[in-house]
């Protein structure tokens, strides 16, 4: 297609301001679906996704629209929509020419958005603000719109009012996409230049290539190349998502599509890699791909630890479809062979653990998620500490550093005092205040990472009702007062539940974990001691009594098959434990520790 | 479908499931008499037993629910039925019929034991009127008396009376004196059961909504252990956890069961277990008479045990018992033929911890380890099967 009637677009929002919503109207609107065949929120497929309401991977829908009577291909570039994943949205807002700024009307801009459009912007996008659900009682249109330019710095008067519901005003957000956000530039003649924004694994085709054409004409049959690893691949298929995937017989400069080819594994596939023709002339390489940086490290580790196999092949069949994870094996006294894997942030680490508990029925003991802290030695050189079994005592080192990350949270006024207050109890740097409008402000604080993994983020949540919301990026590594917080089992130390911390939430923390560890490992026939401590000093303690009674009174004919099941599923709980010296320790008590979902 | 009929000498339940009035603690299947069609369902009970109930039962046990409720041309009219279909008057060496006060006198245990049955035994639960109204049971403290005088009158000379302790509110109260009592009258049999919150019960739901409490482990501990020693001290051996008996007069259906032996359930929600299979009746009274009725058998569901998960069982059952498990012998109730027995070995090791002791090539729970019966006998059990695990993709 002309490339002027080409438009390549994203929608950026934030989690439940109607983003899916949206495309699925765009999509019925404009025909692209039947009726029948919509589901609601077709652009997240994965189970996983639809249930928590948020886009992991990037996806695109190719559209077509008329506008005064010329048919337009409209480019959805779907971007996910948490902060875990900004390298994926860059890339993706890297693909388009401009964004769709979706504002719920009656939540306000929110801290990711903010983030999210800043990214856009930095590209020299154009925004098209729209504020969504105007059809709901408490929608406040004017007050959000003041919202988007006291935040975002952009004209905001004209935004479009909708309802992604009903469909009300969503055609007037075709159009304005016609008109304002410019069409692709680019020779479909000149040497062929695409962006890789995006990959999935499928598991009957391999790795699918998702592309955007700067530059060039790609063809079925053609033999391409990466520009940064050099590896040729011919196009056995090519095509665009309508929103299903639609074989074609060329892709030119401006259009979005994907490639089929022989790729085995999502490895092979660098997001942000520029793909070329291999006969063709050099090509400069699109801006930028970046490795995927870990900030949050967790271990797992099988229950069993005849799982350990298998868990090994679940992390390699989830990291060709989530280039993101890494792993690597790991061995704990505590808890036998399991891995070490680097995640994104904290929604990553919960997403990769449920797909191995869902889609490969682990049983797995996760440990808490750590930061990566940073030693120097005495030589001035420095080390990365990924786990607190890592960190060797205090004398072998000369200082201890942890990452600081540059925390963005949107609230509404009534909060701020209180989180001032949660942000300095979690070691935070006031940086600054900005009033968005009379009822919003933004705080900006420098708040070490493990704070934020460690409770900040829920409490943020908690104190402002659940209004506030909060981005971060990390910005540098700072020294500070560490120490290592030690849990002792009957005298027994248990690595997997040690953490770094700062020296004076130790006492606090380690009476947290004890109450939490006391009320969910089970009683023994013996009396278990907890004990927390730093160094050699004990800094708190619990008991757990000895199991005393636990006897059946009744039991007859009608009654066996009843009773037996229930110890044998008791028993079945057992498998879920991990022997700490002759204590059982169960999952839930690790979890508990985690403050994570009992399970 | 109806299973071929056991072998012959197979013991015999039968469950009559009405009852004056459900107490609050009961879980097992019963309903309250009024308005039900008693006549209609004993028909049914009767046409179930000419179907499946096994010749010449060594033992017959009629429990419920109260069988007791019935009117004497009720219980004959069963029991007739019964030595008809099976010969029981001539081959049980037990014939045990379950009572409460409020429905038993002279009459009917004579009528009883002109019927063939040997051995009544009598729901006294409680001496206290306090707590009997808290169980919902029917009938005074007086009438648990009256009932078992007459039941000696009529001749009678094999009684058990049935008590629970540790009823909510009753901490520190004389549940010794009350056993006393109990004792005093001389029964031949005692059962003594430490209260339970079963599932689906008024109690347990009363437990929920905070309206009443558990005594506790150790003031439960104290009563199990104060009831022991106050049973042996009236020449009452206990032989099972919660049961107490003169030497010859432990309930040998109950045995039965505690060894992992066959017996026939008949009647709703009656559970059989013949040869490691383990089936039971539906419980709808309606569509367990349409079901016996078609002569389809009533059986609502089953289970087969096989190898090391009936060999668990039956240790898990016979550590109940004082005398405890001889290897050999649950091998054999197991049917158990490989060379190794992991449940004997399991039982070493417990042994070794002091879990257990040995004695005449018996594996039994100490004096002390008893109040952890369930902790240590679970260890028998073999976890159910890992439900199949989809296969993962290898890697490339």
């Amino acid at each position: 297609m002309d490339a002027q009637y080409i438009r390549n677009f994203s929608i950026i929002a934030h989690i439940d301001h109607g983003k899916s919503t949206l495309a699925d109207r765009m999509l019925e609107i404009t025909g692209s679906v039947k009726a029948r065949d919509m589901r609601a929120q077709i652009l997240d497929d994965m189970e996983l996704e639809r249930e928590r309401g948020i886009t992991i991977k990037a996806r695109a829908v190719t559209i077509y629209h008329e506008y005064k009577g010329q048919r337009y291909e409209l480019n959805l570039i779907d971007t996910p929509g948490h902060v875990d994943f900004s390298y994926e949205v860059e890339k993706s807002l890297q693909a388009c020419e401009g964004a769709v700024l979706l504002v719920d009307a009656s939540q306000g801009v929110e801290a990711q958005t903010v983030a999210n459009a800043y990214l856009a912007m930095e590209q020299e996008h154009e925004i098209l603000p729209v504020l969504n659900k105007v059809d709901l009682a408490h929608a406040r249109p004017d007050e959000i719109a003041e919202e988007i330019e006291n935040s975002l710095a952009i004209e905001a008067t004209d935004a479009l009012c909708i309802s992604a519901k009903t469909g009300e005003g969503v055609p007037a957000v075709l159009d304005r996409i016609v008109e304002r956000i410019p069409c692709p530039t680019g020779d479909p003649e000149a040497p062929l230049q695409a962006l890789i924004f995006d990959a999935v694994f499928d598991e009957y085709r391999g790795v699918i290539v998702y592309l955007r054409l700067f530059s060039g004409t790609l063809k079925n049959r053609d033999l391409a190349k990466m520009v940064s690893t050099g590896t040729e691949y011919e196009a056995l298929e090519i095509g665009r998502f309508q929103p299903k995937m639609k074989k074609c017989d060329e892709l030119t400069a401006g259009e979005v599509g994907y490639l089929v080819s022989n790729i085995k594994q999502l490895g092979d596939v660098r997001v942000g890699d520029t793909l070329t023709h291999s006969k063709g002339p050099d090509v400069e390489p699109l801006e930028g791909y970046q490795e995927p940086q870990h900030m949050v490290y967790a271990d797992f580790y099988p229950t069993s630890p005849g799982d350990y196999e298998r868990l090994r092949d679940a992390l390699e069949t989830l990291s060709l479809s989530d280039s993101s994870l890494s792993f690597f094996p790991e061995t704990s006294d505590a808890l036998g062979f399991g891995f070490r894997c680097g995640f994104l942030g904290l929604l990553h680490m919960e997403i990769i653990q449920q797909r191995l508990e869902r889609e490969h029925d682990m049983d797995m003991i996760q440990t808490a998620p750590s930061v990566t802290y940073r030693i120097q030695l005495a030589d001035g050189s420095e080390q990365d500490i990924r786990s607190p079994g890592q960190l060797p005592e205090p004398d072998k080192y000369e200082a201890l550093l942890e990452p600081i990350v540059r925390a963005s949270m949107m609230i509404p006024t009534e909060f701020i005092g209180v989180l001032m207050q949660i942000a300095n109890d979690h070691r935070g740097i006031f940086v600054r205040q900005d009033h968005l409008s009379p009822t919003r402000v933004q705080l900006v604080y420098d708040i070490p990472l493990a704070e934020i993994i460690y409770d900040f983020y829920d409490k943020l949540k908690s104190a402002t009702r659940g209004y506030g919301t909060l981005n971060y990026e990390i910005i540098k590594y700072n020294h500070d007062k560490l120490v290592k917080l030690r849990l002792l089992v009957n005298g027994d130390d248990v690595d997997a539940l040690s953490s770094i911390c700062h020296e004076s939430q130790a006492q606090q923390r380690g009476r947290a974990i004890l109450k939490k560890l006391r009320k969910n490992i089970p009683r023994h026939l013996f009396e278990v001691r907890l004990q927390a401590a730093v160094g050699a000093k004990i800094i708190a303690r619990e008991n757990i009594a000895a199991l005393r009674k636990d006897v059946t009174a009744k039991c007859y004919g009608g009654d066996i098959s009843r009773k037996r099941k229930l110890l044998e599923k008791q028993k079945a709980g057992k498998r879920r434990m991990r022997q700490i010296g002759n204590v059982d320790i169960p999952q839930k008590a690790f979890l508990s520790v985690l403050g994570g979902d009992e399970k | 479908m109806p299973q071929e009929r056991a072998p012959s000498g197979t013991s015999l339940y039968v469950h009559l499931p009405f009852c004056q009035a459900k107490c609050h603690y009961c879980d097992f299947f019963s309903l309250p008499a009024e308005g039900q069609d008693i006549g209609g369902t004993l028909d049914a009970i009767v046409a179930e037993s000419a179907q499946r109930s096994p010749r010449s039962p060594r033992t017959l046990f009629i429990g419920g629910g109260t069988p007791s409720l019935l009117s004497i041309a009720e219980l004959r009219y069963l029991l007739d039925a019964l030595e008809e279909h099976t010969g029981f008057r001539a081959s049980s060496s037990e014939t045990t019929l379950e009572c409460n006060p409020e429905s038993l006198d002279r009459d009917k245990a004579a009528a009883l034991l002109d019927l063939g049955v040997t051995r009544l035994s009598i729901g006294f639960q409680s001496l206290d009127p306090k707590v009997l109204e808290l169980f919902g049971r029917v009938h005074t403290t007086d009438q648990s008396l009256r009932a078992y005088d007459a039941a000696r009158q009529a001749g009678v000379r094999s009684l058990n009376i049935d008590m629970i302790f540790a009823a909510p509110g009753t901490e520190g109260s004389s549940w010794g004196t009350a056993l006393g009592r109990v004792l005093d009258l001389e029964p031949e049999h005692l059962s003594a059961y430490n209260l339970a919150f079963e599932e689906d019960t008024v109690f347990s739901r009363w437990l929920d909504q905070g309206r009443i409490k558990r005594m506790g482990d150790d003031a439960e501990l104290e009563l199990l252990y104060q009831t022991r020693a106050a049973a042996r001290a009236a020449g009452l051996e206990p032989y099972e956890i919660s049961n107490f008996a003169r030497a010859g007069e432990e309930c040998a259906h109950n045995l039965g069961y505690w060894a992992n032996k066959s017996y026939v359930g008949i009647g709703p929600s009656a559970v059989s277990c013949v040869q490691g299979r383990r089936a039971g009746n539906a419980k709808a009274l309606q569509t367990y008479r349409r079901r016996v009725g078609e002569g389809t058998g009533a059986e609502a569901w089953s289970e087969q045990l096989e190898g090391a998960a009936r060999l668990g069982e039956t240790w898990w059952l016979g550590l109940r018992t004082q005398r405890g498990v001889k290897p050999s012998e649950a091998r054999e109730t197991a049917g158990w033929q490989e060379h190794h027995d992991p449940a004997e070995t399991r039982a070493r090791a417990l042994a070794g911890e002091g879990l257990l002791e040995e004695s005449r090539g018996c594996f039994c729970l100490t004096e002390q380890s008893l109040a952890l019966a369930d902790h240590i006998s679970a260890e028998f059990l073999v976890a159910p099967p890992t439900p199949s695990r989809s296969s993962s993709l290898s890697a490339p």
